[in-house]
């Protein structure tokens, strides 16, 4: 059995107004060169101008995966020629990363994963190539789009834990806010090394380099395959060869793109046409307060101080936002095993139901909080909490109010309705004294007012009378 | 002296050639430049100094705000204007081989 | 001779029209057609925007800053069709100042030379005498201003582009403070050193163009905040007590004693003689021992810091989205056409040899190393300037030379004296050539390197040597003899 070393270079496109070195839009549109300024376009005489944001969300990142900062703002010319890349280098970071030696918790299964990150630099994506039969197209629209590119170090060891880091990743940048890293408009791409080490051997394997694969399925299959392609090489007393290979998605198969006959010189330098900027403490400062718990904490939180299930928890850091939905019910009085499985079976459940985002979503945390403690406290059935639940987001009313107003949902439950009139005992000694030792009967539609006033005019008051006089009859014969 | 074959690699990456008495003339200049460079690495102390990139510190530069500035935007007919081949308004070229 | 201030006047006092003066200055270009000084010539004057001292004067913008709508060549055939879409901030600034342009002016290509002769469209001939050069990158600018073509004409200069012809040609040569103007739209031969300079008759049209010119823009992160200061309001400030300081040894001309070059030491006499006259305005100047090592390292680490930016800068002009379309059927194969094509020999030898300075093996002996020479001869100029205001030097060890003594090939004769203005770039220290005196019927100049930041003593001492010089009298002078 032979060791499987993988390292992972993620890009992630940076959510921003403009680009990165010039004021167009970064706008993910279908039309060609509509998003093009003289600097995207490489002309001659123009000048980068660096983006404030991009560079605050590239050191927010970096610093959510635990990376040191640099001092000041330095970027780097990488020169290669290609089509694709209109000035002939492309703007990166080389002396100063925005992050270096970081690292990322995630669970794969039940067990936790670290995966170190060597490091993350800001630079600017190419322009789009389009391939015809005999000839390609270039749209330069998202020619200097801000890019994150995130490189781990090799210590990921099987194609789940590399999709289990990718998956996280994403959570961080989607809890940030950094970008959208939809994988569909091509915002998250994924360079995979892979290599494989006899057990026992100290020395890496020969890697072999699969690059822009787009989804994350894609990276399990590529990986897979290489490893089987890879280990029936070296069983055949073979060596592997040192190469770039290309992940065909149709077939599940990986090629050989080109050899790595001697590695491209980049002739790195320092971009003389932006000054270094300096990072204030206080700016780091600032962006350090913006970071909120991300997944894999607060998936700890809930179970080890929640009590929740793996899986429960799983499902609600799986979006921020539900997540933080989650823990304003929380807020609002409900206990957690409570709001959690309300959360899960009813706000996830509808929201794929009607197909809409949280924010389109009518119930706030609030009346969500107001319905289980109801039921919690045994003042509404279940059955009736989830059904007055539904009724609110289709007619988006409060849910107390249709329980005060509707009558049609009464409370028919004898043993919420016993509770109520039990209270309503307990707090009226006189009016039972009256029906006990003065045989006032009528004194038992006195209670039912009150059963009815403490149930929001939920209860049935036929079954509220009958409890109550089964109450007020035990007092007699005691 | 240089080799020219290897300042010819070197002109190949830079997509260009010249012709051999060009090379002949740049491998001339080579020496020199190489001799200046080598009397350079000859300063005291060179080592510790930290290379300089930009003529001086600067100290108010400044990042820029992330707005749009739609009048930096070109319409697509100025983005394809320069160039001679033009497709579905994008710049047609030979069949890139990834 | 002619001043922004004396076109003002004329302009204002209704003796002539801003058309007039156009096509009067189209006219000279066709009077001079031999000294090539414009690669494009305007057919019509632009529409006029803004109103300022300037507006209404025509000048010379050299051919590698971006004009929308007009030809752009950076005297190379690998932009000999570009027709720019955007504007770069100083014509834009000049338009808003009402100034007008005549059109663009021929240039070494991509301006990557100091002779003159190198670009697309042919060699510039110095207007003094057309059988020398007039200097580069910036000589048709250069000699628009010899010529009497426009007042002002605006270069850059990364060495010495605009100070070296200025001082062939006998006219006023500024770079400003780096970051002083705005670098968008001029085409980046090596961006850190790169500044926008510009040829006027005096002094004081350098300052004017300098107050109009100046001022942080949003489009170059290099570019410094607004001083608020009028650098015309200063040059009539007292001069007393100031002190400049020269080069030991290189500026005597007995340390070329084996060269026998009589040019070479009246022009040097000519600078002592110079110096003299300067010290009766009260001005101290004293001459400083500058470590010779670093003197001589001036000139490589220049070519090593500008060709290696260069390769790099101009990776962008591959025919594809702009420029002559190469042949070929895959696109390595068009681009290595239309660059082939497209670049001269000089240009090429160039790249090449910025290249193998950039690669991973000979980065530290070559690219950092000269990048730490950069930095100890900036240190050693900034403690002097603790000392003193200013560096005097002479602009050249000579005047314009003929065609045939030309080349820009790397020769260690007078490696100092010819390339000591790099330092200026170096540093990005304003920097003005002067016009000092006659030596062969030719004019010889003093160019004066400042503090980072202070333009206006530089241009404040400069103005009032000009005056006690007075130049002009020297020219008319030296044309009776002749």
């Amino acid at each position: 059995m032979r060791k499987v070393v993988i390292g992972l270079e993620v890009h992630c496109e940076v959510m921003t107004h403009s680009k990165n070195f010039s004021a167009s839009p970064n706008e993910y549109t279908m039309t060609p060169n509509i998003h093009v300024s003289p600097v995207d376009l490489g002309l001659p005489g123009i000048l980068p101008v660096a983006n404030k944001e991009a560079v605050r969300k590239a050191l927010k990142t970096a610093m959510a995966l635990h990376c040191e900062n640099p001092d000041e703002v330095i970027f780097d010319r990488k020169n290669y020629f290609y089509p694709d890349l209109p000035k002939g280098y492309q703007i990166t970071q080389v002396t100063k990363p925005c992050g270096v030696r970081g690292y990322l918790d995630f669970y794969v299964e039940d067990k936790v994963k670290r995966v170190e990150i060597h490091q993350l630099h800001l630079e600017e994506d190419t322009a789009s190539l389009e391939h015809y039969n005999n000839f390609s197209l270039i749209d330069y629209n998202r020619s200097g789009i801000p890019l994150m590119e995130i490189v781990t170090e090799p210590c990921i060891e099987s194609s789940d834990e590399a999709v289990a880091f990718l998956e996280t990743l994403r959570s961080v940048f989607l809890y940030l806010e950094v970008s959208e890293a939809a994988s569909d408009k091509g915002q998250m791409r994924c360079d995979v090394n892979i290599s494989l080490k006899e057990e026992g051997e100290t020395k890496l394997g020969t890697k072999v380099e699969m690059k822009n694969i787009n989804s994350f399925s894609n990276v399990h299959d590529a990986i897979e395959y290489e490893i089987k392609r890879q280990n029936e090489v070296l069983d055949h007393g073979e060596k592997v060869v040192q190469e770039t290979r290309r992940f065909d998605d149709t077939t599940g198969k990986t090629f050989s793109m080109r050899e790595k006959v001697d590695a491209i010189d980049y002739k790195y330098f320092v971009e003389p046409n932006i000054p270094p900027v300096k990072i204030t403490k206080e700016f780091l400062e600032e962006i350090r307060q913006e970071i909120p718990p991300l997944a894999f904490s607060r998936m700890n939180k809930y179970m080890e101080e929640y009590g929740l299930s793996r899986y429960d928890a799983t499902i609600l850091v799986k979006e921020k936002k539900i997540s933080d939905y989650f823990e304003e019910v929380i807020k609002n009085g409900a206990s957690y095993k409570s709001a959690s499985s309300w959360v899960i079976s009813l706000v996830l459940a509808s929201l794929n139901k009607l197909e809409i985002s949280l924010e389109e979503f009518f119930l706030t945390p609030k009346m969500l909080a107001d319905v289980i403690n109801l039921v919690d406290n045994n003042k509404l059935s279940m059955d009736h909490g989830k059904k007055i639940i539904y009724q609110a987001i289709k007619e988006k009313r409060n849910p107390i109010e249709i329980i005060e107003e509707n009558h049609l949902e009464k409370i028919e439950d004898q043993n919420v309705i016993l509770n109520y009139a039990q209270e309503a005992i307990e707090e009226n000694p006189e009016q039972v004294r009256q029906y006990v030792e003065e045989g006032k009967d009528y004194i038992a539609n006195f209670f039912v007012g009150k059963v009815m006033q403490k149930s929001r005019r939920q209860a049935d008051p036929k079954i509220a009378l009958e409890m109550i006089k089964q109450e007020l009859e035990k007092r007699k014969n005691r | 002296m240089i080799e020219k074959e290897y300042l010819k690699k070197l002109a190949g990456k830079l997509m260009f050639d010249m012709n051999d008495e060009e090379y002949e003339t740049l491998q001339k200049e080579f020496d020199v430049i190489l001799k200046n460079m080598d009397r350079i690495a000859q300063i005291p102390d060179l080592k510790n100094v930290t290379p300089m990139t930009f003529p001086y510190v600067h100290e108010t530069a400044k990042l820029r705000e992330d707005k749009v500035e739609e009048d930096v935007v070109l319409s697509v007919g100025n983005v394809l204007k320069n160039s001679k081949h033009n497709v579905h308004d994008q710049v047609k070229l030979p069949k890139v081989v990834e | 001779m002619k001043t922004i201030k004396s076109y003002r006047k004329e302009l204002d006092d209704g003796k002539v029209t801003s058309e007039e003066l156009f096509q009067e200055a189209r006219k000279k270009i066709l009077e001079n057609k031999e000294i090539n000084a414009y690669v494009t010539v305007l057919e019509e004057k632009e529409e006029q925007e803004g109103n300022s001292i300037l507006k209404g004067i025509p000048y010379g913008l050299k051919d590698n800053f971006s004009t929308k709508g007009i030809l752009t060549t950076a005297s190379s055939n690998i932009l000999k069709d570009y027709v720019p879409v955007y504007d770069a901030t100083v014509y834009k600034k000049l338009k808003a100042s009402g100034a007008v342009l005549l059109g663009k002016t021929t240039m070494d290509e991509l301006a990557m030379g100091g002779t003159g002769t190198t670009g697309h469209t042919g060699v510039v001939r110095n207007p003094l005498d057309p059988s020398r050069l007039i200097g580069g990158s910036s000589a048709g600018s250069c000699a628009s201003v010899v010529a009497g073509i426009t007042p002002f004409a605006i270069g850059s200069d990364t060495g010495d582009s605009v100070r070296k012809p200025a001082s062939y040609g006998g006219v006023v040569g500024f770079k400003p403070t780096y970051g002083r103007i705005s670098r968008y739209g001029l085409f980046a031969f090596a961006s850190s050193m790169d500044h926008v300079a510009y040829f006027t008759n005096t002094t004081e049209d350098a300052a004017i163009l300098t107050d109009i010119l100046k001022g942080p823009d949003k489009m170059d992160m290099t570019t410094l905040e607004d001083d608020g200061k009028k650098y015309t309001e200063t040059l009539e400030n007292d001069v007393t007590g100031r002190k400049l300081f020269y080069f030991k040894d290189v500026t005597n001309p007995s340390y070329y004693q084996d060269k026998k070059d009589p040019i070479l030491t009246e022009t040097l006499t000519k600078f002592h003689e110079t110096i003299e006259k300067i010290k009766t305005l009260g001005i101290e100047v004293e001459e400083v021992d500058f470590d010779k090592n670093l003197l001589t390292a001036i000139y490589p680490a220049y070519m090593t810091i500008s060709c290696a930016e260069a390769t790099s800068n101009n990776a962008n002009l591959t025919g594809i989205q702009f420029g002559p379309r190469g042949e070929g059927d895959t696109p390595d194969e068009i681009m290595m056409d239309a660059r082939t094509k497209g670049f001269s020999e000089l240009i090429k030898r160039r790249f090449i040899l910025g290249s193998y300075i950039l690669q991973k093996e000979n980065q530290e002996k070559l690219f950092l190393n000269a990048g730490r020479v950069r930095r100890l001869i900036v240190d050693k100029m900034t403690e002097l300037f603790q000392t003193y205001d200013g560096l005097i030097m002479p602009a050249s060890g000579g005047i314009a030379p003929h065609f045939e003594d030309a080349s820009d090939a790397l020769s260690d004769a007078y490696l100092i004296l010819e390339n000591h203005m790099a330092i200026g770039n170096f540093g990005g220290f304003p920097s003005i050539t002067i016009p000092s005196g006659i030596v062969h019927q030719m004019p010889v100049a003093i160019n004066i390197t400042g503090r980072v930041l202070e333009d206006d003593v530089v241009l404040n001492i400069a103005h009032q040597i000009e005056k006690k010089l007075n130049f002009q009298k020297i020219k008319e002078e030296a044309r009776c003899e002749k």
